[in-house]
């Protein structure tokens, strides 16, 4: 696992956008070989969504050859509330990024058989050949999607009862009424999440910063979701000054190092091999920081 | 793929007026195939579609058409000249296509005092009318005969008329066929809002009477050439009067200890408490109570159009305000701005002969009657009666906000949303609410026009006009 740390959200999202569009690029997607990218809503992701937005506006990016799974929605709320999961996607990504309409899935929290869909849903990112890269975000109490503490780390699409605290720090959506905040979701699994090739995590702010240490300074444990991407081998964190508050110095130096390194075995291979074979580079900068992170 | 994929437009990188006057970024779709505009979420994740075509707006403004509910004319024709159908009919066309470059895109057609025999011949005719690509004419307003004689303006004193028969007079006047229920009042094909306003004064025996009935049958009810008292004015607006037409022209000066019509915009809550007030207070004051008639109903009348219900709390009236810099002072219209924002209208109260492209000079009116134009003044020649303006409405818009220092949007808010709701037609005109025409202008961070949209196709646009 590679933890990369940034100033504050907006570095962040900077990095990480960039971070998307060259893997998307480097994929180069073809509609018979699209590349599917997983989804995750919530105030962390948004300022890596405004990066993609922008580059997606400079022509640098394209999101027509990309399919979409997001990881969860709630039950019961009308697609159309405004705080649906289907009215914060369109909002904050896709009604600014080329994406075809038919290539985006967030799960139905208004279907009749709420188990068909969890289950159709998983079959269709079977059917996609997997996530190539899954996009998620923390919950202040470590859980990736709505896999709440508690849920197995085996977990697949499925009907979460939220977590009280879950509940309690969304009612700021709902006119701070917890009555309001629905208190059922669908949600992708952790082993959903561990099954893409690729995961990348935003982690932002100080009151993610205990989530964040428990998951990557402690063991496995389904109390803190995330932990499980201990066992994954390409996951990636990224996170900002004020969530690794929690984290040890040394935890926290040692990341640093190793992008240090890495950059600098980047800019070597990138000396040797020459300017013009900028794919060759890549692929090469990629090697070296799996190559890395796993060491 | 769904067959309607290209008929979606997008406009994007703007700035969008709300109903609410604020402005916010984001992007409006709408269908160029049905001219509405559309839910965007709904079209992307139920019909599956997104915009064929994107439209840049480098950042400018995107407001709703404009709307000018007090209209005399323009671009050589008056609304109130009769000379044929045929004539008419064309009349209506001109003004319908060439007005888009104002930014409006629905106006309602004023016709002033006239011969009785006329009314039947125009009102018929002012049906609401539009043709592809033009503005939509909403109907009519009829401004008299039934005003006060000394308050008369520019309006023949021999044609003007008091409803001692109340309703009945109206009828007569107007013909029944025009004052139909609004159910019955039908429009013709294509067309989905219509509007029918009558300007009376309500100090004019019968006509506080008629007003209830008028108001009932849909038709939007205006206080105006009037001398009324300050308790015949809240009388007529408990009636169902919704708005004042030209504030400050044509009626009393404000006077603090009787505001008069003025004075409704500050209609103090103590005196106008939710509950019932019996009219016996104000009957006294009226030309000519009606002995034995009960004027006003206490039993809970049923909604109109309007939403107005006679015995709930006292709505204060929308009020039309000609901000051309001349027919009211720019003090004026900050202090109505300020006293009522939510009722303020912007009108250009324009004559024939307002048309951008027009010189200044001595024009003719009607009935051997001449203007004389100086920039944006009107007078009748020889004498110094104003006689309606020649300001655009873009222009209205503008001088509004440096008027008040209310924002673009707000300005914006006071011909669109404001006037649309007015007339009950906010669900159609005068807002972007998914649904709604696609009617549209396009406006720089000045309040320029640049490009005018109706039913989502682009009619004007400044760079090639």
């Amino acid at each position: 696992m590679r933890l990369t740390i940034r100033h504050d959200p907006i570095e962040v999202g900077e990095y990480i956008g960039q971070y998307i569009a060259k893997r998307i690029n480097d994929f180069a997607p073809t509609p018979e070989r699209p590349f599917v990218l997983g989804l995750p809503t919530g105030s962390s992701p948004i300022p890596t969504y405004r990066t993609l937005i922008r580059l997606v506006k400079e022509g640098k990016l394209s999101f027509q050859n990309v399919i979409t799974f997001n990881m969860d929605e709630y039950v019961g709320l009308a697609e159309d509330h405004p705080e649906s999961y289907h009215s914060f996607m369109f909002r904050e990504l896709f009604s600014k990024v080329n994406i075809p309409p038919e290539n985006v899935h967030i799960l139905d929290g208004n279907a009749k058989d709420l188990i068909t869909e969890c289950n159709t849903y998983e079959e269709k990112i079977k059917a996609y050949g997997g996530i190539e890269l899954f996009l998620g975000g923390i919950g202040e109490d470590g859980h990736i999607a709505f896999n709440e503490p508690g849920s197995s780390l085996k977990s697949r699409t499925r009907i979460k009862t939220l977590a009280y605290d879950t509940i309690l720090a969304n009612a700021r959506f709902f006119n701070n009424d917890i009555t309001a905040v629905p208190h059922m979701a669908l949600t992708v699994g952790v082993q959903t999440v561990l099954d893409s090739k690729e995961v990348v995590i935003v982690v932002t702010g100080q009151r993610k910063a205990l989530a964040l240490s428990k998951a990557i300074e402690e063991g496995v444990n389904h109390l803190w979701t995330l932990s499980a991407l201990q066992t994954h081998p390409w996951a990636l964190i990224v996170a900002d000054e004020d969530a690794t508050l929690e984290l040890r110095v040394k935890t926290v130096k040692y990341f640093k190092s190793i992008e240090k390194v890495q950059e600098e075995v980047e800019a070597m291979q990138n000396k040797l091999k020459g300017l013009e074979s900028v794919k060759g580079d890549v692929v090469a900068a990629e090697a070296a920081s799996v190559g890395i992170a796993s060491a | 793929m769904a067959p309607s994929f290209n008929s979606l437009v997008g406009f994007t990188n703007c700035l969008i007026v709300q109903e609410d006057g604020t402005s916010l970024q984001g992007d409006l779709w709408v269908d160029e195939a049905s001219g509405l505009i559309v839910d965007a979420k709904r079209a992307f994740f139920q019909a599956k579609q997104r915009p064929g075509k994107m439209v840049d707006l480098g950042g400018n403004i995107l407001s709703p058409g404009f709307l000018d509910i007090q209209i005399n004319g323009a671009y050589g024709f008056d609304f109130s000249v009769y000379e044929g159908d045929e004539a008419y009919l064309q009349g209506m066309k001109v003004v319908a296509e060439r007005i888009v470059e104002t930014g409006v895109t629905s106006l309602l057609p004023t016709v002033i005092t006239q011969e009785k025999s006329l009314y039947p011949k125009l009102l018929p005719l002012l049906k609401p009318f539009s043709t592809l690509g033009s503005a939509t004419l909403l109907g009519w307003h009829a401004e008299g005969p039934f005003i006060e004689h000394t308050k008369r303006g520019a309006h023949a004193p021999s044609l003007l008329l008091s409803a001692s028969g109340g309703y009945e007079t109206f009828q007569g006047v107007y013909g029944a066929d025009n004052l139909v229920d609004e159910a019955g009042w039908r429009l013709p094909e294509g067309q989905d809002v219509g509007v029918r306003m009558i300007t009376a004064a309500p100090e004019i025996p019968g006509v506080i009477d008629a007003l209830k009935v008028l108001a009932q049958k849909g038709i939007v009810m205006s206080i105006g050439h009037s001398t009324a008292s300050t308790s015949v004015a809240t009388a007529a607006v408990k009636h169902g009067a919704r708005l004042i037409t030209h504030l400050f022209n044509a009626m009393p000066q404000f006077h603090h200890r009787d505001p008069s019509i003025v004075g409704l915009l500050g209609s103090s809550p103590s005196l106008n408490p939710a509950e019932h007030i019996p009219l016996v207070d104000v009957t006294c004051e009226m030309h000519t109570p009606t002995p034995g008639t009960p004027i006003h109903d206490a039993s809970p009348a049923s909604p109109n159009r309007n939403g107005t219900l006679i015995g709930k709390a006292f709505q204060r009236p929308f009020y039309g305000i000609i901000v051309d810099g001349i027919h009211c002072h720019p003090n004026s219209v900050r202090l109505a701005y300020a006293a009522h924002p939510e009722g303020c209208i912007l009108v250009t109260d324009a004559m024939k002969i307002l048309d951008p492209h027009l010189e200044d000079g001595v024009h003719e009116w009607r009935d051997g009657k001449r203007f004389v134009k100086e920039g944006e003044k009107l007078y009748l020649e020889g004498t110094d009666t104003l006689a309606g303006s020649v300001v655009t409405l873009d222009k209205c818009v503008r001088n509004f906000s440096k008027f008040t220092g209310c924002s673009l949007g707000e300005a914006i808010r006071c011909v669109t949303y404001n006037p649309a709701s007015c007339l009950g037609i906010e669900s159609k005109k005068g807002t972007l609410r998914p649904g709604a025409h696609a009617d549209l202008v396009v406006l720089d961070k000045e309040g320029n026009v640049l490009s005018t949209w109706v039913r989502g196709k682009q009619v004007f646009n400044r760079s090639v006009a």
